[in-house]
């Protein structure tokens, strides 16, 4: 069975550069970055290179970059980071961050905390205007996602820094879906914190980096030792970080024309699907999308029943994030959009990949044109 | 030249195979495939993953784990389903109203019913399923002119089809129990030699409804947030013996938690929900009784009503089925007559009707003679 994978924002395959970049740091002599000799002078001299690279994606300096676990930790550690140095009691975030915004946000509210969460407008966009009318004196932190991982719609985070700065409230965004896939500047967004990941971006998973703008105060959510900076105390990751710096460099290079590729084919598919498959509809297709994300509606169609009869074809989708999937339940980014639950429980996200290409695109119309025919009981 | 067999026949028939993570469901997996059918792996979650805790229950999270190890080990694809909140209404909710008004329920017939055949075929027929494989130790077998009949298996230690009776007739054309032919020990012997994870597993039967130094209806109890109906213990002539704290905790046919100190061995012989009174006895043969009215029969034969049959009946789970006469009433209910006199009888359980090892029929125990 041809299979193929359409769930890059669930994670991506590693890069087979990203791979050989991690093997080697594996094969190198034992070597704790924090230790005074020669070993762990090599190890450090690995983290340096990968941070270089990491920073130069978004456009930051190396020193601004502190390593985390996970894009969730990251976002953990913006959020709450911030709330454990300010006196300020109020967040402001949108109804469509992602759980690891949402949740650390939710904590905050049960720990006593006020949270704003901004609907979002019919189109998957959220209205600066909005957001910033939901800031008031207390607030300490608004945090808007860079782009959707459900929808892919892109939000004008550029829209909210000026205004904010002037208000000395401080701007966090999760840019784990946008790093790697749109071009990604700290400086151009006026961005405080900006979170991302190297598995979204075919590098491995279990490593990500939030980006601190020099003085922002900045809590530690963990205790330990004094690595990066005493903000994420413990031992490096040192491969995964290497293989993290290695995807950057690569996606950095790579990304203009990966974008066009994979925005080419994603419209392809779309177009596909829409003239072959009836009673198909795309969700926040008139907002700014990011390239590889097709977010569709199958009218009358059980979402996740979909996406099994299409794993059983070979095919790899989804309803939505793969950190809610389990749940059974629709997308609340939909949901939040507005559309009924209906609909939004007859949906399903195909995410494409710069390994993609137009016979990938082929194959799965059809496979997924059979796995709709079947379900809805007609004969092919 | 003649062809045999269709095209269709090269075709592999999909079927879902329920995992639980334990041996049996595994082994099943494993002869179903062998088989040549294309199978799906499905775990049903009767309680959601924060519930579980550090339970080893079948049910919980690990024993996804285990069914996800086996599926893997197998080669197939594997889906969890949520079924916390049906299992919630259809199962826990009915075995705590029963248990609050002094009966006994016997939820795992509900459960197999609506939950684990009810919600898992209409799963398997939208994903393209023919039929439902699982681990339970019972026959279907074609009865000539009248379709699939349901039978003991043929390990009689085993035997599950006292929790199938409750099974919609129409289901048993889409079920298989392939294990239903097999000693445990042979299941054991397949699971070994093929190196499945679970081939030493623990027993996982009812083990979703276990909790460690709790009675079930105890559980249950605090789950709903019910209140004990505490009452007063009779002897048969109606004598107070004393006072219980609450009937959910008592069945029929129970020697102990009375709280009835220095008297000789008491058994409860009824509860009488009305006043949540206890009657107990002290003779063992106080607790037989002639007969039964069983009500909502789930008939898995042809046009029982009319005269009276001889069949066994199994009243509860261990049971040996009792040799009696049933007749369907007017109302549809069922008159059981015990050839000889059967102890400790509970209304609330679960009745399954018997010839020889076909299932006939089940209905639920009203009240005794």
């Amino acid at each position: 069975m041809t299979r193929i994978y359409l769930d890059h924002n669930a994670t991506t395959p590693l890069d087979p550069e990203v791979r050989e970049t991690m093997c080697a740091s594996l094969s190198e002599a034992p070597g704790n970055p924090s230790s005074l000799h020669a070993w762990g002078q090599a190890a450090r001299r690995t983290i340096d290179r990968a941070r270089a690279q990491v920073a130069g994606l978004v456009g930051a300096l190396p020193e601004h970059i502190v390593f985390t676990g996970s894009g969730t930790e990251a976002d953990n550690l913006a959020i709450l980071g911030v709330v454990g140095r300010s006196r300020r009691p109020h967040l402001v975030t949108t109804s469509i961050e992602h759980q690891a915004v949402l949740n650390p946000c939710r904590h905050v509210a049960e720990a006593g905390g006020a949270v704003e969460f901004v609907p979002v407008e019919a189109d998957g966009r959220i209205d600066p205007a909005r957001v910033l009318a939901s800031v008031r004196d207390g607030t300490a932190l608004v945090s808007v996602m860079l782009a959707n991982n459900d929808v892919g719609t892109i939000q004008p985070v550029e829209a909210l820094s000026s205004a904010l700065r002037a208000r000395g409230v401080l701007l966090h965004t999760d840019a784990v879906q946008a790093a790697g896939r749109i071009p990604v500047n700290v400086a151009t967004l006026g961005i405080d914190l900006l979170s991302f990941s190297a598995h979204k971006l075919h590098g491995p998973q279990g490593i990500g980096a939030l980006f601190v703008r020099p003085g922002t105060p900045l809590a530690p959510i963990a205790f330990g030792g004094r690595q990066e900076r005493g903000l994420r105390p413990g031992t490096e990751n040192v491969a995964a970080i290497a293989g993290f710096g290695k995807a950057c460099d690569l996606a950095a290079a790579r990304l203009a024309a990966d974008a066009t590729r994979v925005r080419t084919l994603r419209d392809r598919f779309e177009a596909l699907v829409l003239a072959r498959i009836p009673g198909t509809a795309i969700n926040g297709a008139s907002a700014p999308r990011l390239p590889n994300t097709s977010n569709l509606t199958f009218a009358g169609l059980d979402g996740e029943m979909l996406v099994i009869h299409l794993d059983l074809l070979g095919l790899a989708a989804s309803t939505g994030s793969a950190c809610t999937a389990t749940d059974g339940s629709a997308s609340h980014v939909l949901i939040a959009m507005g559309v009924s639950s209906a609909v939004a429980r007859s949906s399903v996200r195909f995410s494409f990949g710069r390994g993609h290409g137009e016979a990938d695109v082929e194959l799965a119309v059809d496979l997924l044109a059979r796995a709709v025919a079947l379900m809805r009981g007609e004969s092919l | 030249m003649p062809v045999s067999g269709s095209s269709q026949a090269c075709v592999p028939r999909r079927v879902v195979v329920a995992l639980s993570g334990g041996v049996d469901s595994s082994v099943a997996a494993v002869l179903a495939r062998d088989l040549g059918a294309d199978a799906i792996g499905v775990t049903l979650q009767l309680r959601r993953c924060e519930e579980a805790g550090a339970g080893r229950s079948c049910c919980g999270i690990d024993g996804v784990t285990r069914a996800r190890a086996v599926a893997g080990c197998l080669g197939i694809p594997h889906y969890a389903i949520d079924c916390s909140r049906e299992f919630e209404d259809r199962v826990l909710r009915p075995a705590w109203d029963a248990y609050a008004r002094g009966r006994t329920p016997s939820p795992c017939l509900p459960c197999n019913r609506h939950i684990k055949f009810g919600m898992l075929l209409a799963w398997a027929r939208r994903a393209g399923a023919t039929a439902v494989v699982t681990g339970h130790y019972a026959r279907i077998l074609r009865v000539p002119g009248e379709g699939p009949g349901l039978f003991r298996a043929l390990d009689r230690d085993r035997d599950q089809s006292y929790f199938l009776a409750s099974l919609p007739r129409e289901a048993l054309d889409a079920v298989a129990f392939p294990l239903g032919i097999l000693t445990k020990s042979e299941v054991r012997a397949i699971a070994g030699a093929r190196g499945l994870p679970t081939f030493q597993t623990p027993d996982s039967q009812d083990a979703c409804l276990t909790a460690p130094g709790q009675s079930f209806a105890e559980m249950l109890r605090l789950r709903f947030g019910g209140q004990p109906r505490p009452g007063a213990v009779e002897d048969e002539s109606g004598r107070v013996l004393g006072r219980h704290p609450g009937i959910h905790d008592f069945t029929v046919g129970q020697r102990k938690g009375m709280g009835i100190a220095s008297r000789g061995r008491l058994w409860v012989r009824a509860i009488r929900s009305e006043d949540a009174a206890l009657v107990v006895t002290d003779r063992p043969e106080g607790l037989d009784t002639r007969g039964m009215r069983v009500r909502d029969v789930n008939w898995l034969v042809d046009g029982p009503a009319g005269s009276a049959r001889g069949c066994q009946v199994q009243v509860r789970s261990g049971h040996a089925a009792a040799p009696a006469t049933i007749e369907v009433r007017d109302d549809g209910a069922v008159q059981a007559t015990f050839a000889r006199p059967v102890r400790a009888v509970a209304p609330g359980q679960a009745a399954v009707f018997y010839d020889g090892d076909r299932v006939l029929g089940q209905g639920w125990i009203d009240a005794t003679d």
